[in-house]
């Protein structure tokens, strides 16, 4: 069966076995990763995949089926129901009918130009790039360019029929340098229209690598730090289901009923906007016409993060934030294109405002060491020691505990060196911020 | 899945530019999974994966093209997508198939248990939590069933078949006072059908996640130090894991991106420590009949008394050392070329007595309950986190205390061990690498590093 044959028929099998509506989330497209390794191709990995996401409306409940092959369409639609039938939460679901979406421009992807053997020539290229880049490097374990080009279609007896494409592609490198029987490595992407910037993807990975040798630990204590950009986006992540609406309802967020209070230092707006250039949406995963919002306005709890079902139990509008974990999972709520507004002031100005104190460049232990729901993190770090406003030496193996609120409470001053985070699912970005008094265990 | 008449097709069609090996891994997964909470079902769903990959490999190089649906035309052009990326002239075809089937059917099917069953557990669970304590202001429970039936071939001949159930449940309470909450959970899993569940008790579930959350509750913040910590058994054996055996996987170590190449046969951990892989023990959650590239799984002495014994391998990897194989390759699903892996990673028991260790301390950690992690297997950088801990003072335990993280480099730490209690076990986790999420167990007796980084926000107890 095709796509279209199959989706007729499981809403037909459905609906006669007493679903009051259907709906599937549809998704097929093809990837590719090219990898190189000493001027061998290392790594190759393409692929043609699909999957249908079916979700039922039965007796007020929803429940999901998914699967990979277009046969048996009733059995699917049982599986649903059956699902349905689990449920024992109250709160509706209820599915997005037919909808006006704005027109999004294509983005750039000068990436999907390249035929195989071309992608292959860049990949080497990014290779001998790193390594001419400086004498330490001995290795470059990451030569990388990939991409996807997916086609999303939502469509439900309610006349929802929404379809759009979602094309990522970026190149990563990784880079290995030694110096006096020391070993250091660091990472670094670009993504969309700067996918082919070579020059400047080995640079950074290669300048992040060496500026690491001779790191030691400072004493523990109380510092001022600088979160640098990287760093901030990836803790900004980490603590982005605080603002799901999904974990307030269910009092797993301190956010949880805070609308309209004081959050953040009047410093901080954070903005969820989903058209965001480059990666822009027309919709969410449940054909949500795209919002964009202020999340925390000069320091305000705007709004949280909802979807249709959340938005329901709340009284309030959806504001397109509706996810999709995996292509199997349940929908659930996630940030679209999420990120703290950069200031003004830039980093190198930032690093002499700090006057003594920490760089942090890098935070390890994220999947483990951040709580969403004490609001604690207790995380390894890397950067760099500032004295008088110039970096003296290199610092590792040390940690930073805190709170993510009060960190965004003591926020003196923000960089205006906006960053985001590799484009998979959410977007999430932040300017490197300046902020008093963090804790810091190290010797 | 697939006969072996389209096998051969395929796997010959993968040969045609010049590849010396071709392999198809076929698969058929069901899955079911429910989430709970506050005591109220709030999810189900159920997901059927059916794809397949096929792998070309030229001396050390590597394609791997794969599709969703198993029919013949999709496997041929998967097979004509990886064979594109070599180049050269066709050499060989595929050998005679040699059957070994490693299937075996579950005591209880998870198509033979209905949801009422699977929302019985999480109900026990949830109530278990709530009973502990009045504090206890949320659970979060959530279940999954896995039913994974795979076939691997390839152009040397093998054909194996292989099922494999596995089932997990995972229960979080929070505990609230005020303004502050804090969380505690427990996540048990095995691998068979719904039979697990005459071994896993769901009330001690419960109330192990409600007790964690309490206790933190009531904790004062961690202290930061450079100071001995006792590590419990079982999930303990995370730092194994993270801080030394990403470290022995081949994906790291026949790349030179490890701490320990060239180190076969070294002391790098200190004369009390063996670390053992072992896929065979029956029914655990990281156990594999046979790894994804048709080896049967094997027990692996990584670490005997201190000196590095083995690697863990792939077939590439063990090309690229010229190594025999372990039984290691492993990958999530049809979507992920396989690599090497763990699977049951413990410290073997020794010989210490578990209260003497916190007896002999005057001052540092004791971490009963550890999160995840994660490493740098190049620099050997390693953190984890510390789920429950509690400070110990002149051999006692003085106070629990919470968000503690602990950090390190594997090498330092492994020579650090000073003590290993006798009784070793397990606890479940998932295993994020190149070749996507697998379940792993991680294990060990009580243990002691004379000295380690701990972070946390608190002053001096």
């Amino acid at each position: 069966m095709t796509f279209d044959e199959f989706t007729s028929a499981v809403f037909e099998e459905a609906l006669r076995m007493g679903c009051t509506a259907a709906e599937v989330y549809f998704v097929e497209g093809d990837s590719a990763e090219i990898g190189v390794l000493e001027g061998e191709l290392d790594q190759y990995s393409v692929s043609h995949n699909f999957g249908l996401n079916l979700r039922v409306e039965y007796d007020g409940r929803n429940g999901y089926a998914y699967t990979e092959t277009f046969e048996n369409p009733s059995e699917l639609a049982k599986k649903a129901i059956d699902n349905a039938c689990a449920i024992e939460s109250a709160d509706a679901h209820p599915m997005q009918g037919k909808s006006e979406y704005a027109d999004i421009p294509e983005a750039e992807n000068p990436l999907f130009e390249l035929d195989r053997k071309q992608r292959i020539e860049l990949a080497k290229e990014i290779e001998r790039a790193a390594k001419a880049k400086d004498g330490r490097v001995i290795r470059v374990s990451t030569s990388e360019i990939a991409s996807d080009d997916s086609t999303v279609i939502i469509r439900n007896t309610l006349g929802l029929d929404a379809k759009k494409r979602e094309a990522l592609s970026y190149s990563l490198v990784g880079a290995i340098l030694s110096q006096n029987g020391e070993m250091k490595n660091a990472y670094s992407f670009r993504s969309g229209k700067e996918a082919l910037n070579i020059d400047k993807l080995v640079t950074e990975a290669v300048d992040n690598a060496a500026a690491q040798f001779g790191a030691s630990p400072v004493a523990a204590g109380e510092y001022d730090v600088i979160i640098k950009n990287e760093a901030m986006a990836d803790l900004l992540n980490a603590f982005s289901p605080m603002f799901s609406a999904e974990n307030a309802q269910k009092g797993l967020s301190p956010l949880n009923g805070k609308e309209g209070e004081t959050v953040a230092s009047e410093l901080i707006t954070i903005l969820d906007d989903p058209f965001y250039p480059e990666f822009a949406r027309a919709f969410d995963a449940e054909g949500v016409p795209s919002v964009k919002k202020a999340v925390v306005e000069k320091g305000t709890l705007k709004t949280l993060l909802h979807n249709l079902k959340t938005a329901k139990r709340a009284g309030v509008e959806s504001t397109s934030n509706a996810s999709r974990a995996r292509l199997t999972s349940p929908i659930g709520v996630s940030p679209s294109v999420f990120y703290i507004e950069p200031g003004d002031t830039s980093y190198d100005e930032l690093v002499k405002k700090l006057g003594n104190g920490l760089i942090i460049t890098e935070l390890a232990g994220l999947h483990s060491g951040v709580n969403t729901v004490s609001d604690e993190f207790s995380l390894l770090a890397s950067g760099r020691l500032v004295e008088n406003g110039e970096i003296v030496r290199s610092v590792e193996q040390i940690t930073i505990a805190g709170s993510f609120l009060e960190t965004m409470r003591n926020v003196d001053t923000l960089g205006s060196d906006l960053k985001f985070g590799i484009p998979v699912g959410s977007i999430i970005g932040s300017p490197s911020i300046l902020v008093k008094g963090a804790h810091i265990s190290g010797k | 899945m697939v006969d072996k008449n389209t096998a051969r097709a395929v796997l010959d069609e993968a040969l045609k530019t010049g590849g010396d090996f071709s392999e198809l891994f076929c698969e058929d997964t069901e899955t079911n999974n429910i989430s709970m909470s506050d005591g109220k079902v709030e999810n189900a769903t159920y997901s059927r994966l059916n794809g397949a990959g096929v792998r070309v490999l030229k001396g050390t190089r590597c394609a791997y093209a794969f599709t969703a649906g198993m029919n013949e035309r999709a496997l041929m052009e998967a097979a004509r997508a990886a064979a594109a990326a070599i180049d050269g002239v066709k050499e060989g075809e595929t050998r005679t198939f040699e059957v070994k089937d490693y299937r075996r059917s579950p005591k209880l099917p998870f198509s033979a248990v209905d949801n009422v069953k699977r929302i019985l557990l999480l109900k026990e669970g949830t109530a278990a939590a709530k009973a502990y304590s009045s504090e206890i202001s949320q659970v979060e429970a959530s279940y999954v069933d896995v039913d994974q039936r795979i076939m691997v071939c390839n152009s040397n001949g093998v054909w194996a078949e292989d099922r494999r159930p596995r089932t997990r449940v995972f229960v979080q309470a929070v505990a609230t006072k005020d303004s502050e909450a804090q969380t505690g959970y427990e996540s048990p899993g095995l691998g068979m059908g719904f039979e697990a569940f005459e071994r896993i008790n769901m009330e001690q579930v419960g109330a192990q996640a409600a007790k964690t959350a309490v206790t933190m509750l009531h904790a004062p913040q961690c202290p930061s130090g450079f100071l001995p910590v006792v590590i419990d058994g079982g999930f303990g054996g995370v730092i194994l894991h993270e801080a030394c055996v990403h470290s022995l996987e081949a994906t790291s170590v026949s790349k030179g991106n490890s701490e320990f190449c060239g180190k076969l046969g070294q002391k790098i951990a200190s004369d009390i420590v063996t670390a053992v892989d072992d896929g065979t023990l029956a029914g655990e959650w990281g156990t594999i009949n046979v790894d994804d590239e048709g080896t049967p799984s094997q027990r692996n002495v990584l670490v005997e008394n201190g000196i590095l014994k083995s690697y863990l391998f792939d077939m590439l990897g063990a090309r690229r050392m010229e190594h025999p194989l372990t039984g290691s390759s492993r990958r999530q699903s049809y979507a992920y070329a396989p690599t090497s892996r763990m699977t049951n990673t413990f410290f073997a028991p020794g010989s210490d007595d578990e209260e003497e260790m916190i007896a002999s301390t005057a001052e540092g950690l004791f971490a009963a309950r550890m999160g995840g992690g994660s490493v740098n297997p190049l620099t050997g950088e390693f953190n984890f986190a510390v789920l429950e801990g509690y400070w110990i003072k002149n051999g006692k335990i003085y106070c629990p205390v919470r968000g503690a993280t602990l950090v390190g480099r594997g090498a330092d730490v492994l020579m650090k061990i000073d003590r290993i209690g006798k009784k070793m076990w397990m606890g479940q986790g998932m295993c994020g690498s190149a070749s996507g999420s697998i379940p792993t167990n991680v294990g060990q007796p009580r243990i002691r590093v004379k000295e380690i980084t701990i972070g946390g926000k608190g002053g001096a107890l």
